[in-house]
């Protein structure tokens, strides 16, 4: 068996081609992806909103906004949301059309106006903080009024003393809200890159890729596909011993591949495949047995010339990778979602939901299910496979 | 005719590829084409989030109600699972767990604990903002009220103030991006259909058996050349007809307007570069079956690097740096030009016509290479 495994893997490292598109072309699309998505998540998260004020007095008069617009605009604090111009309408207006700002806020007759380009998250966020800065006024005179009110119940006197007494109290009321802490616990879990969904699609892609080199080798086996084959047919070699050395020659490609992968994934692309790399591994292995059953299929079943198989199996492929999220990552979730047994049924998605649980679960059990469904698949594949292989003779003509 | 007629002949046979290019742009564009009103009157944006609540009281349900009024509350099946997998995939940026006997807990001053998960988005941020700004305020006001229901008619009496928001624009800015959406992402279909066709036309025309068979005729080869180029050039119109017909059932209105016609010139210059280029591939590859491989290289690379799929704000500055030497880009950035403008006078029209003659000094490269390269392969 020593020999066929030598002489298949011989075999397959000549088709050039083809070993180009199976080791390069998952690496050229992961370095496309990470060209396009390394920077998604770091945009999505907020950024310092560019805003303007117009400083009339009526503005500058009013302490309050003057103080908190400054606060929030403070490039030392972390807590700085805005970078704030001071400026007057009309340049406001100007900044507004150019986009060099997201809106700008008006005090006019003692009110406040926020004028915006569009709607959008930033906009909500300027009118959210002006808003606060509303309320917030309002609570200060709602507590010093009912404080105020107990005092001179409690001691009429004070009343002759209103100025110091209100003093006081506003500078209780000013610690109180500054102290208040609202009690939120963030138990947000770190593993939350959704992009990584994306390479973890590309080695899917890879495994089931790997399936042209399964079925590559079992035409060289069978006669009715190439001449090597009718020259094995009539040779008194083992035909099992012989198609099991072709299928190890293919696997043992399928793992460099793999390799290749997974060393540029990890040491180039920096992909996070959480911190069980042993069974990442494991799910690999399941995952290019799967590829290489489904091969093994498609090359016995279908009955047709080298470029139909490979057609079939790299629509398959193509087609499963788009469900499990390829070409749109919410795909995955849709699908999961609304037609669970799709993905349940997709060799692809199994070993992208299985590195997906590995990076994003804590327990271990939708991870076993998916490598469980691969073996389960691969080994329905193979019986087809050898069904079809077994006995298998031609009439004489 | 007889030329142009063996054209047809091989664009039927393959028409199906044309239709899945056609197919994948509706799909991603009308995937992101949202119904839309009246966007002049300002929106506030609506994080989507997903509340557990385990306490059965009159203040947990005012909180409740005020974050349903500000967000977007998701429904889910509650299951630990299907809560875990909407978080990651963005389904709710912000989960909110009121634990039980939170509104007893809070009535007696305890200021008890809510627990949350965010994805740290944007969405999720003002989700946050918006719950600590509630829960600050009812601690303020639990501070010297005693009575709940005075506690609550309070916040909702200070939550309620609001201030007057206004929109400078006069454009209708969702539908502008909306087509430009829909336009960058025409960028992948065009450059695939027109390089996937005519190379896959030329190659058949230059098997060896059918050149041979074509030299010995009695058709001059400069003619071929021509019949063939204006085929190909009749169908790369068509397929850009076709997309911009589409464009105006997808996006709609906007496509009406002075806007919409500038579209259609940048796809129209496109469309001239990218058969010029489908023209130089074609001649360079004479191997049927790397066709694809190349298809796919050329139109998912310079869609992925010049911010067909991915808005171009989310690419690297590297990334973009690249993108310059590649037509795709300076397409791309006209179309982003387009959605910007107000109103278009000469002055402003400038940067557009750069991109414009960047694009065509592009064209003018690919054909004089597809010279260089043909002069070879007759020599």
């Amino acid at each position: 068996m020593g020999n066929h495994f030598k002489y298949a893997l011989k075999i397959l490292f000549r088709k050039k081609i083809l070993i180009f598109w199976t080791f390069a072309f998952p690496i050229l699309l992961g370095t496309f992806f990470q060209m396009a998505f390394s920077d998604i998540e770091k945009n999505e998260q907020l950024d310092i909103i560019n805003i303007a004020i117009i400083n009339n007095d009526e503005f500058l008069q009013n302490e309050v906004f003057v103080r908190s617009f400054e606060q929030l605009s403070d490039d030392k604090s972390e807590e700085q949301l805005f970078h704030t111009d001071y400026v007057n309408e009309e340049e406001a207006k100007r900044l507004l059309a150019n986009k060099k700002i997201d809106g700008y806020v008006l005090m006019a007759d003692h009110q406040l106006q926020v004028v915006v380009g569009r709607s959008g998250i930033n906009e909500t966020i300027l009118k959210y903080v002006t808003e606060e800065i509303l309320q917030t006024d309002k609570i200060i005179n709602d507590i010093i009024e009912y404080r105020l009110i107990q005092e001179i119940e409690r001691n009429p006197t004070i009343l002759e003393n209103i100025d110091s007494a209100s003093s006081q109290i506003y500078q209780d009321v000013f610690t109180a809200i500054k102290d208040s802490q609202a009690n939120i616990l963030d138990q947000s879990s770190h593993h939350l890159s959704y992009t990584m969904i994306e390479f973890y699609t590309l080695i899917a892609m890879t495994c089931l890729y790997g399936g042209t080199l399964g079925m590559t080798s079992i035409n060289q086996v069978l006669a009715n596909m190439s001449s090597h084959g009718k020259r094995i047919s009539v040779s008194p070699v083992h035909k099992g011993r012989m198609i099991l050395g072709s299928m190890m020659a293919s696997y043992f490609t399928q793992l460099v591949g793999l390799l290749l992968l997974f060393i540029y994934t990890v040491f180039v692309l920096h992909v996070d495949y959480g911190s069980h790399f042993a069974l990442v591994i494991l799910l690999t292995c399941a995952g290019a047995f799967a590829g290489l059953s489904l091969g093994t299929a498609i090359g016995t079943l279908v009955k047709s010339n080298e470029n139909t198989k490979t057609g079939i199996i790299i629509s398959i492929t193509m087609l499963g990778s788009f469900l499990s999220g390829m070409m749109g990552i919410t795909m995955k979730y849709i699908v999961d979602k609304n037609f669970p047994i799709m993905n349940q049924l997709n060799p692809a998605a199994m070993i992208t939901d299985g590195l997906y649980a590995l990076y994003y679960y804590e327990t271990f059990q939708r991870y076993y299910f998916d490598v469980i469904s691969l073996l389960v698949f691969s080994g329905l594949m193979f019986f087809v496979s050898y069904i079809s292989l077994r006995r298998q003779s031609y009439d004489s003509i | 005719m007889i030329v142009f007629k063996t054209f047809l002949k091989i664009l039927k046979k393959n028409i199906g590829i044309v239709a899945l290019y056609t197919v994948i742009l509706v799909a991603f564009g009308g995937f992101n084409m949202k119904t839309s009103d009246n966007n002049m009157n300002f929106q506030d944006s609506q994080p989507s989030i997903y509340i557990i609540n385990q306490d059965d009281h009159f203040i947990t349900e005012n909180l409740i109600q005020y974050m349903s009024k500000q967000c977007k509350i998701v429904k889910l099946s509650y299951d630990k699972n299907a809560i875990a997998d909407a978080l990651f995939y963005r389904e709710v940026s912000y989960i909110i767990r009121i634990p039980q006997g939170y509104g007893d807990d809070f009535l007696n001053g305890k200021n008890p604990q809510i627990v949350i998960e965010s994805t740290g988005d944007y969405e999720s941020s003002y989700a946050d903002m918006l719950l600590s700004r509630y829960l600050n305020v009812a601690n303020l006001y639990q501070q010297i009220y005693d009575d709940g229901k005075v506690i609550i008619h309070k916040i909702n009496e200070t939550l309620a103030l609001q201030t007057d928001i206004k929109m400078a624009t006069q454009v209708d800015t969702t539908q502008l991006s909306q087509a430009t959406f829909y336009y960058n992402f025409m960028n992948y279909s065009l450059l695939a259909g027109c390089v996937y066709i005519t190379c896959l036309i030329l190659s058949s025309f230059r098997e060896e058996a059918i050149s041979k068979r074509i030299a010995i005729s009695s058709m001059n080869t400069k003619k071929h050349q021509l019949i063939l180029l204006a085929s190909n050039s009749l169908l790369a119109l068509f397929l850009w007809l076709i997309y911009v017909l589409l464009s105006f059932i997808l996006v709609g209105q906007v496509m009406f307007t002075v806007h919409g016609l500038f579209y259609i010139f940048n796809s129209f210059i496109f469309t001239i570069c990218s058969l010029t280029l489908a023209f130089l591939i074609a001649h360079l590859v004479s191997n049927k079956n790397i066709i694809n491989g190349i298809v796919n290289v050329v139109a998912l690379g310079s869609s992925f690097l010049c911010g067909a799929f991915v808005p171009i704000e989310y690419l690297p500055d590297i990334v973009l740096k690249i993108a310059h030497i590649l037509p795709s880009y300076w397409y791309i950035q006209g179309n982003e030009w387009i959605e910007t403008v107000e109103t278009f006078h000469l002055i402003s029209l400038k940067p557009f016509f750069v991109n414009i003659g960047i694009v065509l000094v592009f064209a003018l490269v690919f054909i004089v290479m597809s010279h260089v390269v043909v002069k070879r392969n007759n020599g």
